[in-house]
């Protein structure tokens, strides 16, 4: 086997007012034709970095020593005509999100046969008839249809399709993937899995996979190389990383990884008569109903976002509910506080609700939400201590204390010390911030808290602690949650039930260990296949 | 703020900006201390006399000193200008972020209306304003600003949507909230900076209405010494001393020019991205 890429002693910086940055320091790697080099590392490690480096695209602040060589010939080197000939032509590369690489003004089939006419010296006839045949060979049904379409007809995964397909046109030598998948549906992720894994053994390209997905990395990579803070701090074959790891970093790493089977909470849900929180038929539109629209005859354009939704959360239980992007998820959570419109009723502890308005301050006080991205939902100009002040403002009893202490006892709560009061959301991390939402919806001593997908913006060590932050608060003060998320084998984990949700309807709603067998619905099943194994399976 | 101070130091237009403006600033508060002769005081013996030791920048048609007149004039010229432009920045503000906060028919109410007050060129409204409410500075003060405030209302509007799309609107809202309240503490905050950027600019062309509102007869009032009000009544001299319109002409640009550099540094300043 030739090496293909080989990287050597390559070091970057970048020049910041403040003086150097190092974003990569002494990385070293080989990569053969034929084969995988998974490259995993949390954000900020320089993963990113390192594929713009060998695309030889940096900005002018970057300081670089060390080489890098594409069979034998030292990129760093290279003149800028040389590398606008390799650029697509001998390496080739794949972004994180589709919709974002391809341009929205072109047909998919002109970028396509551009990249063939620019690097191959086809004639356009020639190129459009070749891009067809290479849109068929990554698997797509009507390929002289899908060469016209704009990138707004196509869906994320034949997007993404597309973007491979491009990518391979050229046969090049040497392809980086920069988390081809992450962007994507748990289900179409999976297939734009299977189909790399088919052009890898056909075509024995050596490919870069760069993810943060070490169960994704195991299934796919041949060998396997751990990034941290910018330098590499192990690597080799996969199946001796994930099975003897050596270095702490890299089993920190491994550590945090979900894996189903190892429960962080009882199985049994805790037993009562009555449910907490009742939802029944919730149906929620979007769209206005268009004004004189029925008198003109005109349909009702109005989008779905959740048809007839009726499920109940016990007191103390954890409910998990999965689905891919546009299921509904998110909708059922904003229904429930209040920030969506919604058809049907909720009952909370005995008490109807049918919208908006019956919504008061002690529903408010009972049912909190945590979100998403904890940059958006903390307010970049306040300090945390006004962040956290405002439940306590809004729904303490009149006695009750208001102070720096209980501020200070809400961030130890969640395990912050209490001189964070003082500070401003951005002076924060990620993981940081989203302990602070936590902080804030924990206040008011809710009985049921609604969790927005809220680890799946944190890296998977920061993730972990989150966990169990949240499950040893579940523990002590016996909330029950909605863990909304699509990463299954984390809820898997933590919860009691598990709802499904699939185009707005709820699908399945089961046992957590009811998943590894029984009667489940096809989506449900799909579902569970296309989640890649955690790491240690490939040991 | 000092961090932003430093920032705009940095670029040349925030420096420059920066230096003019404290000028004018500085102008403003001291210069009727520093001016050597009184601004009213006629001399009929020493009309359109072109810059010299004794009058530095010469004297008008009555033998008035005109860097006096100048000194004395900055305050009402200025200073009215940065006060129209305030106020109708507030007044659009507000408007453009509840508005943004209200959504859905509100919201197309507001803004139809803002857009049908924008298409009434803003001199034009001025004029309209000052014509109903009578000559004076303090009436050209409120046409000023509500003429400027559906612009800001339209800019800001912008911005506070984007804001309103932002988890911690959500939040607030899940929280119970009152509107005043997420408007006033969530919103508006976060709405700020384009906002000033943007009002620093609108204070040049706030002098220049002035100035033309003074012009045309109906802002300042003779004998004031508002600059706009001195090119009017200088024009009609213009073949005997050229001086007399130069200078406050110059002084309406380099308060124009000031405050726009001043608005690109704070852009660029207070948005370190771009």
């Amino acid at each position: 086997m030739s090496t293909i890429l080989d990287i050597a002693g390559f070091s970057l910086d970048y020049a910041t007012p403040a003086g150097f940055a190092r974003a990569l320091d002494d990385v070293s790697l080989s990569i053969a034709k034929g084969e995988v080099l998974g490259l995993v590392g949390e954000s900020g490690s320089g993963k990113t970095s390192l594929a713009w480096a060998i695309m030889r695209y940096l900005p002018a602040s970057a300081r670089e020593t060390g080489s890098i060589q594409l069979t034998g010939k030292d990129l760093l080197k290279a003149s800028e005509s040389e590398i606008e000939a390799i650029r697509g032509r001998r390496i080739g590369m794949v972004f994180q999100d589709p919709s974002t690489s391809l341009n929205p003004t072109l047909p998919l089939g002109e970028q396509l046969a551009e990249v063939l006419v620019r690097h191959r010296g086809l004639t356009r006839k020639q190129a459009w008839a070749e891009g067809e045949e290479r849109l068929a060979h990554v698997g797509l049904k009507v390929p002289r249809q899908m060469m016209r379409r704009y990138p707004h007809e196509a869906s994320g995964g034949e997007k993404q399709r597309v973007v491979i397909a491009t990518a391979f046109a050229c046969q090049p030598e040497c392809i980086i993937f920069d988390e081809p998948t992450t962007a994507l549906d748990v289900i179409t992720a999976r297939q734009i899995l299977d189909l790399f894994k088919a052009l890898q053994e056909e075509t024995g390209v050596a490919s870069l996979y760069i993810s943060h997905d070490l169960a994704l990395v195991s299934q796919i990579a041949t060998k396997v190389a751990v990034i941290h803070r910018g330098g590499i701090v192990e690597q080799g074959a996969v199946g001796e990383v994930f099975a003897r790891p050596q270095d702490a970093y890299t089993k920190k790493l491994l550590a945090a990884v979900p894996r189903p089977e190892h429960r962080l909470v009882e199985t049994e849900a805790p037993k009562a008569s009555t449910p907490l929180v009742e939802v029944e038929k919730v149906s929620v539109f979007y769209g206005r109903k268009p004004f004189l629209g029925g008198l003109l005859g005109r349909a009702n354009t109005q989008f779905t976002g959740n048809r007839e939704v009726s499920l109940s959360v016990m007191p103390g239980e954890i409910l998990g509910i999965v689905g891919e992007s546009g299921s509904g998820k998110s909708t059922l959570a904003k229904a429930m506080t209040g920030l969506n419109r919604f058809e049907g009723e909720i009952r909370f502890a005995g008490r109807r609700i049918t919208g908006l308005a019956d919504m008061d301050r002690a529903y408010r006080r009972d049912v909190q939400i945590i979100f998403q991205h904890p940059d958006s939902s903390l307010n970049p100009r306040q300090r945390i201590r006004e962040i956290l002040s405002r439940p306590l403002a809004l729904y303490g009893e009149p006695g009750a204390r208001r102070d720096a202490a209980r501020i200070g006892e809400l961030l130890e709560q969640v395990r912050l010390p209490a001189s964070y009061a003082e500070r401003y959301p951005h002076q924060l991390s990620g993981g940081e911030k989203q302990r602070v939402a936590i902080a804030r919806a924990f206040a008011s001593r809710p009985k049921l808290v609604i969790c927005d997908e809220i680890t799946s913006a944190l890296d998977v060590s920061v993730q972990a602690s989150v966990v169990e932050l949240l499950v040893d608060l579940q523990k002590r003060f016996g909330t029950a949650y909605l863990f909304i998320t699509h990463d299954l084998n984390l809820v898997r984990q933590i919860a009691h039930r598990i709802a499904v949700m699939y185009r707005g309807d709820l699908v399945d709603l089961v046992d957590v260990a009811a998943l590894s067998g029984g009667d489940l619905h096809p989506y449900t099943r799909s579902l569970l296949a296309a989640v890649p194994a955690p790491a240690t399976a490939a040991a | 703020m000092i961090e932003i101070l430093r920032r705009m130091l940095r670029s040349p237009q925030g420096a420059l900006g920066l230096v003019i403006v404290g000028l004018i600033l500085l102008v403003v508060i001291v210069g009727p201390a520093f001016a050597p002769y009184d601004p009213e005081k006629m001399a009929p013996l020493m009309r359109y006399k072109p810059p010299s030791a004794q009058f530095w920048l010469g004297t008008d048609q009555y033998g008035r000193d005109i860097l006096s007149r100048l000194l004395h004039g900055a305050r009402a010229t200025v200073l009215l200008a940065v006060l129209a432009t305030a106020l109708g920045t507030l007044v659009g503000a507000v408007v453009g972020t509840v508005s943004a906060f209200l959504g859905g028919r509100s919201d197309e109410a507001i803004m139809r209306t803002v857009d049908a007050i924008m298409s009434i060129p803003s001199l034009l409204l001025a004029l309209l304003i000052v014509n109903l409410l009578g000559k004076s500075s303090v009436n050209a003060l409120f046409a000023i600003a509500l003429a400027f405030a559906p612009g800001m209302a339209r800019v800001t509007r912008s911005v506070a949507l984007a804001v309103r799309k932002q988890d911690y609107v959500n939040a607030a809202i899940a929280r119970g909230e009152s509107a005043g309240f997420i408007v006033s503490r969530e919103m508006l905050p976060n709405v700020v900076a384009p906002i000033i950027v943007e009002m620093t600019i609108r204070v040049a062309f706030a002098v220049m209405l002035f100035a033309t509102l003074s012009f045309l007869g109906l802002g300042a009032q003779p004998p004031a010494s508002e600059w706009g009000l001195m090119v009017s009544e200088a024009r009609r001299f213009m073949h005997l001393s050229a001086w007399m319109i130069l200078w406050p002409s110059l002084a309406i640009a380099l308060v124009a020019i000031g405050f726009n550099l001043l608005g690109d540094g704070l852009r660029d300043a207070l948005n370190p991205r771009t």
